[in-house]
């Protein structure tokens, strides 16, 4: 099932009530959400656009977020889906991942290992001594 | 036309790779039949934004949810927990978290120790070089001198880097005196073998991108197959077959287009793992004369406690893998109120999605609207949390049977799950539980979180054709050997007597180890087909 434009436009409306902009961070709409980023999301996770649609089609109405919260009781399903759809475009985009600091599963050296400030904090541990219960 | 070979293998996770490995490097011809397909690591999505997207669907780790036609569904009506697995060459290693945990010396001693359950029919010291050998193939990063292990449990590399979380969960523990060490995990800290090392990308359980995490694929099938190994993918078996006397001979596996092959074979060996070897064995009416087929299941109920902290924990850096470890509360105390204990690991939060499932419980608008940024920036990367792993006893009426209408994309009854969790485990989650928010909070945790139970929890399946000596209480030798057909063994988590309370790989690939060197030295009087 694709999403319709009315669809997409209920989406727009309901994705700025969960994601408005400030603290530093770009709001739904700034990012259009509804756009690329949402077909970012549907290429990666088809299934979730048959419960979106039967969202957005029932929530065309909904103005603010106790509208929201009860079309959210409604169909839960339908909502979980939402949810999944606008928290992932959001954090997937570029400037929202920059604007909270992270860099994504970035690749790291793990052969650093245990440093000396980590050897101290397990002395106390090997000094309290065998843990193990003999058989 | 019927083909033919010396060793017919069911599944190619950790312990049909093991038995593999063996086998064909004794010079034993064998044939390894595995329904799902090999992975490459470029499948894997870890290094792509959509991580955590295809984790909630493509690589959950609950078959049902995946829904693709190389995996059986499972009935899970009557189970209080989802059994995961994966099919594909590796197994569901391909989608472990890589904790790597010896069993203790106590866990093969519950009956005399604790009065429950049974002992097992070897001991710690007996699997201690069968452990030794397994980590060497496995690359296991950790670090020696564990005081919760008589031999500190040493490991081959040095441990993976603690990061900010460990160091913060750490000196928590120390706070309350507790133990804690940092995390074994079958994850290499250092190039090793075929393994690249790992570079903390933090997404293990939806596979390795980086080819470090140790999994059979890279681990064992690489030589298995230079040195002569048949391994057959999108191989589903569907039943044994036994000749006139009883005994195996050979398997009817089906191909993807659904054509029925017939491999005739001297000797079968079930590496399906808890649920599919009872399945298979139940399917083909085989081994069941105690009645034990299928029952005994063990999961290991988990229970989690998450902290959100003040300061920046860059909590989405990996392994996961487990950070930290400890075994403060894993003995028996009777006067705790419960039996058994459990294991915790630490675990970072993962990345901005991970972190908002576990929040994720109240109510709308605490979660989205003017809330969501200051949510977000109070939290990610902010937070840890420690999983706790529960000892789950045996108990008969927890058990695999065959679905009567349910079947998987072959038509093949699928597995069907009655599993309750037991009043022993609920007292000890709950018990450890309150100690985990102990640790947090110790730790500085600002706001914690607890789920008592995860449904999604069925990581570790043992039990369903336990070993023993007697064939009226047991389904197997301690060599996995089917009491009532000589020539079919079994060596997987299936024959364990109990679970202990760690991740069990190590285990299950020690015990494998230990079964197929068994059955090579004493092939000269095997009884075949
Ligand atoms: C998400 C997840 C996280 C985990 N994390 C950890 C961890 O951190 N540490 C740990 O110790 N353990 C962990 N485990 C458990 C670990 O993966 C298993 O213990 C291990 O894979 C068991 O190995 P096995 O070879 O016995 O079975 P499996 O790995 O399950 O392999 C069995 C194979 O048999 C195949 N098969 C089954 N039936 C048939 C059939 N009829 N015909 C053909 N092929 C068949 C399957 O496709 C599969 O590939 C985890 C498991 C999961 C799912
Ligand atoms: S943390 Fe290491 S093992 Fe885990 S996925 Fe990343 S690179 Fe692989």
């Amino acid at each position: 099932m694709t999403l319709t434009a009315e669809d997409r436009a209920t989406l727009a409306r309901l994705a700025a009530l969960m994601v408005p902009g400030g603290a530093g961070m770009p709001s739904a709409a700034r990012i259009s959400l509804q756009g690329a980023p949402l077909d970012r999301v549907l290429a990666h996770a088809p299934q979730l656009s048959g419960p979106l649609g039967r969202f957005c089609a029932a929530a065309r109405d909904v103005a603010d977020m106790a509208g929201l919260d009860a079309a959210a009781q409604a169909d839960r399903d339908g909502f979980e889906a939402l949810a999944v759809a606008v928290g992932n475009a959001y954090f997937m985009a570029p400037q929202v991942r920059h604007a909270i600091g992270y860099p994504g599963q970035e690749a790291r050296d793990a052969s650093v290992g245990l440093t000396a400030g980590d050897q101290a904090l397990l002395t106390p541990v090997w000094q309290r001594g065998r843990l193990w219960r003999a058989p | 036309m019927t083909d033919r070979t010396e060793v017919a293998i069911v599944g190619s996770g950790p312990s049909g790779a093991v038995a593999a490995l063996e086998l064909v490097s004794a010079g034993i011809g064998v044939t390894v039949l595995e329904q799902g397909d090999w992975v490459p690591a470029e499948a894997f999505d870890g290094a792509r934004p959509e991580w955590e997207l295809t984790q909630l669907k493509q690589w959950h780790p609950n078959p049902n949810i995946r829904g693709r036609p190389e995996d059986y569904p499972i009935d899970t009506a009557a189970s209080d927990v989802n059994p995961l697995m994966f099919a594909g060459v590796g197994g569901a290693a391909l989608i472990y978290g890589a904790h790597w945990m010896r069993f203790m010396p106590s866990d093969f001693r519950v009956r005399s120790l604790d009065g429950v359950a049974e002992d097992w029919p070897f001991g710690y010291d007996d699997l201690a070089p069968f452990y030794a050998y397994v980590e060497e193939a496995m690359g296991v990063s950790g670090e020696d001198g564990n005081p919760a292990y008589p031999d500190g449990a040493p490991t081959p590399l040095p441990a993976l880097p603690i990061g900010r979380v460990g160091r913060r969960a750490a000196a928590g523990m120390n706070r309350l005196g507790w133990h804690w060490w940092p995390g074994s995990n079958a994850i290499p800290s250092r190039p090793w073998r075929r393994l690249q090392p790992c570079v903390l990308r933090g997404t293990c359980g939806t596979g390795c991108s980086d080819g470090a995490k140790a999994t059979p694929d890279r681990t064992h099938w690489p030589d298995a197959l230079a040195r002569g190994a048949r391994l057959l993918t999108g191989a589903r078996v569907v039943r044994i077959e036994t000749d006139a006397q009883g005994r195996a001979s050979g398997v009817i596996w089906v191909d993807r287009q659904g054509a029925r092959h017939r491999l005739a074979a001297d000797v079968v060996i079930l590496c399906a793992n808890g649920v599919g070897t009872p399945r298979l064995l139940l399917a083909s009416g085989l081994a069941n004369r105690s009645g034990l087929v299928g029952r005994r299941l063990m999961m290991h109920p988990f229970a989690t406690v998450a902290g959100r902290f003040d300061d920046d924990l860059e909590s989405w850096v990996g392994p996961a893998g487990q950070i930290l470890t400890s075994c403060e509360f894993y003995e028996t105390d009777a006067s705790r109120g419960f039996l058994r204990g459990a294991k915790w690991n630490c675990m970072p939060a993962g990345g901005p999605q991970g972190f908002r499932a576990g929040y994720g419980n109240g109510p709308l608008t605490d979660a989205w609207g003017p809330a969501f940024h200051a949510r977000t920036r109070a939290s990610f990367g902010r937070s840890f949390e420690w999983g706790i792993i529960g000892e789950d006893l045996p108990d008969p009426d927890n058990r695999v049977r065959l679905a009567d209408d349910l079947t998987d994309s072959d038509g093949l009854p699928a597995p069907r799950i009655a599993y309750r969790v037991s009043d022993n485990t609920r007292r000890m989650l709950d018990f450890h539980v309150a100690r985990a928010r102990e640790a947090m909070q110790a730790a500085g945790a600002v706001e914690i979180a607890e789920t008592r139970l995860i449904r999604d929890c069925g990581w570790h399946l043992m039990g369903t054709a336990v070993m023993g000596a007697d064939p009226e209480t047991s389904v197997t030798d301690e060599y996995g050997r089917c009491h009532d057909v000589p020539n079919l063994h079994v060596m997987d988590g299936s024959t364990f007597p109990t679970s202990s309370g760690m991740n069990p790989t190590a285990t299950i690939m020690a015990v494998a180890a230990r079964s197929v060197l068994n059955l090579i030295d004493t092939r000269a009087g095997l009884e075949v087909a």
